[in-house]
């Protein structure tokens, strides 16, 4: 069997076994119901009234009911939610193996380990888009339901495109996750660091060097108007790719060089 | 001579702690290579460093004929090891954690998993989730995982830990006609110094992270103490008559000891004094030290 593709279906059986699959799914479901319901609310302002807090929450978050908004929405809660859930993801893929004790199965093996954290980082890319298309599916089911007016086909692929560039940006990040769980032997600091890039990424934002802060572009990305989005230009994609082509390298050679004492 | 395990000069050390120094040890193919220590003497930071998992601070490994350095090299193909407490993932079953292990190791035949799980005792909990499992199992499906791909060396820390005596029996067989029918060589650390006396070509005792001893297990025969123990109703009159006769007399509890090879080589004579002395023993016998005396006086943990 080819050794890329045995260790990538090791991986996918770990995955496909855990509950971990369930509960990001459901996490990130949440963004498109949430969404649809200050849709719902939003229709109808009487029954925002009604709702109280709920209905004036969402008044201030949405303002109006519609498929741009609701687009809007999708992509403000993926640019900020998708870098928790993707470091989450990220971090119980690598993580684990330290937590469990199975790291030392995978370091003496016919199969590289390089093809191991090789076929971690497609597991969880593809992981990652299969939640993408997930919350764009049921949103645009959602959308449906709740028949939200100013749909357009223009629209919708649009912001489909727009989802997919901040998920993809968003996922380059990731590498530093993996280089952080594998370091750090466990979950603690890759979550911590996932915590700390999005506190710091949104004090780039105010201080106005945003553009320059690899965490920070998908949020600039998916805040559509506004002087911040006309700021992402060539240096803002250079900088996520050097943040990923880093992560990647040094996430490869701590597995090939670091001593595996514990 | 071309050997199954060879390092030269092995040393590792984290910070200031010093692991293991310049150890050298060679393992003969076809050999049961027992590794003695006591908890952190080195064992296990020896078999990592065997397996590629940590980089010597200074020295060199081979294994079966490759240099074992940067960059992964290693028979891996070759080679069965249980590092530590075996570990597998909780919600997978025990045939899916081989079927992974299976796979990483390029086996293409599934059959190689069901004949290991039988081979292991493992069959009814095949199925189970491993997080399930007792540790006696877990240790069973870890070394499972060692003997999946047939390897022509295994590298085995404390491969008897958490067994029933059962399970260690059973393991210590195996592993026993392994090396004798099909030249398997196997390395193995143990605490439990009655299995690597039983099983043992060769020792090897590590302390402090040094190897301050290397022999066959023939010679270790030899080199173990002998002593005369000797049982009176009288213990104090018995010391004093064989004092007097110039023998140099120890009492431990009960039982009086001579270490002296006068004494050992002729017990008959020691009787004689005692029973002209109105001191008869009703005991008498020549001890030799275990395994687990010599090694606790090797160590300095026993004087």
């Amino acid at each position: 069997m080819n050794t890329f593709l045995a260790a990538f279906w090791a991986e996918t059986l770990k995955a496909r076994r855990s509950k971990v699959a369930l509960l990001t799914a459901a996490g990130f479901l949440i963004l498109p119901i949430v969404d649809g319901l200050f849709m719902f609310i939003l229709k109808d302002p009487e029954r925002a009234r009604t709702m109280g807090l709920i209905g004036v929450k969402a008044q201030i978050t949405a303002g109006v009911a519609d498929w741009p908004t609701f687009f809007q929405m999708l992509l403000l809660g993926t640019a900020t939610g998708a870098g928790i859930l993707f470091a989450f993801i990220t971090a119980w893929v690598f993580g684990r193996e330290f937590s469990d004790h199975t790291v030392k199965e995978l370091l003496a093996l016919p199969t590289p380990r390089g093809i191991i954290v090789g076929a971690k980082f497609v597991v969880i890319a593809l992981w990652m888009l299969g939640l993408t298309l997930m919350i764009f599916v049921i949103g645009l089911g959602i959308g449906t339901v709740v028949t939200i007016p100013d749909w357009s086909p223009e629209l919708q692929w649009a912001s489909f495109w727009s989802l997919m560039l901040i998920v993809l940006i968003t996922s380059m990040l990731v590498p530093f996750v993996a280089l952080f769980a594998s370091a750090g032997r466990g979950y603690m600091l890759p979550l911590g660091w996932a915590i700390l890039t999005m506190a710091l990424a949104q004090i780039a934002i105010v201080m106005g060097w945003g553009d320059w802060f690899p965490w920070s572009v998908p949020g600039l990305i998916a805040s559509l108007s506004g002087a911040s989005t006309e700021r992402i230009e060539l240096h803002s994609y250079i900088v996520v790719s050097l943040a990923f082509i880093v992560g990647i390298a040094a996430t490869f050679a701590w597995w090939r060089n670091a001593d595996q004492a514990q | 001579m071309d050997f199954a395990i060879e390092t030269s000069g092995l040393s590792k050390s984290f910070g200031h702690v010093c692991a293991v120094e310049s150890v050298s040890l060679r393992v003969r193919h076809g050999e049961i290579y027992g590794f003695l220590g006591l908890n952190g003497a080195g064992k296990t930071t020896t078999i990592r460093a065997l397996l590629g998992m940590i980089r010597p601070s200074a020295g060199s490994v081979k294994v079966l004929g490759q240099v074992i350095g940067p960059n992964e090299r290693g028979p891996w193909r070759q080679v069965g090891y249980l590092v530590e407490s075996p570990a597998a993932y909780p919600e997978l079953s025990v045939r899916e954690n081989l079927e992974i292990a299976r796979c990483l190791q390029g086996i293409s035949s599934r059959n190689a998993t069901t004949h290991v799980i039988e081979r292991m005792g493992l069959t009814p909990y095949a199925d189970r989730k491993a997080g399930t499992l007792s540790t006696g199992n877990l240790q069973r499906l870890g070394l499972a995982r060692a003997l999946l791909h047939e390897p022509t060396l295994l590298i085995l820390d404390e491969p008897a830990n958490g067994l029933d005596p059962a399970g260690v029996v059973e393991i210590r067989e195996l592993l026993a006609s392994l090396a004798h029918e099909k030249g398997v060589t196997v390395f193995m650390s143990s605490h439990i110094l009655t299995e690597v006396n039983r099983l043992a070509t060769r020792i090897g005792i590590i302390h402090k992270g040094r190897l301050i001893e290397e022999l066959d297990a023939e010679k270790l025969e030899e080199m173990r103490l002998q002593r005369l123990e000797i049982k009176t109703r009288n213990l104090e009159a018995a010391q004093s008559t064989l004092t007097q006769a110039g023998f140099t007399v120890k009492i431990s509890d009960t039982t009086l000891i001579l270490n002296e090879e006068r004494a050992i080589n002729a017990p008959e004579e020691v009787a004689s004094i005692l029973v002209n002395a109105g001191i008869p023993p009703f005991r008498l016998a020549v001890e030799q030290e275990d395994l687990e005396e010599h090694f606790l006086r090797l160590t300095g943990e026993r004087k």
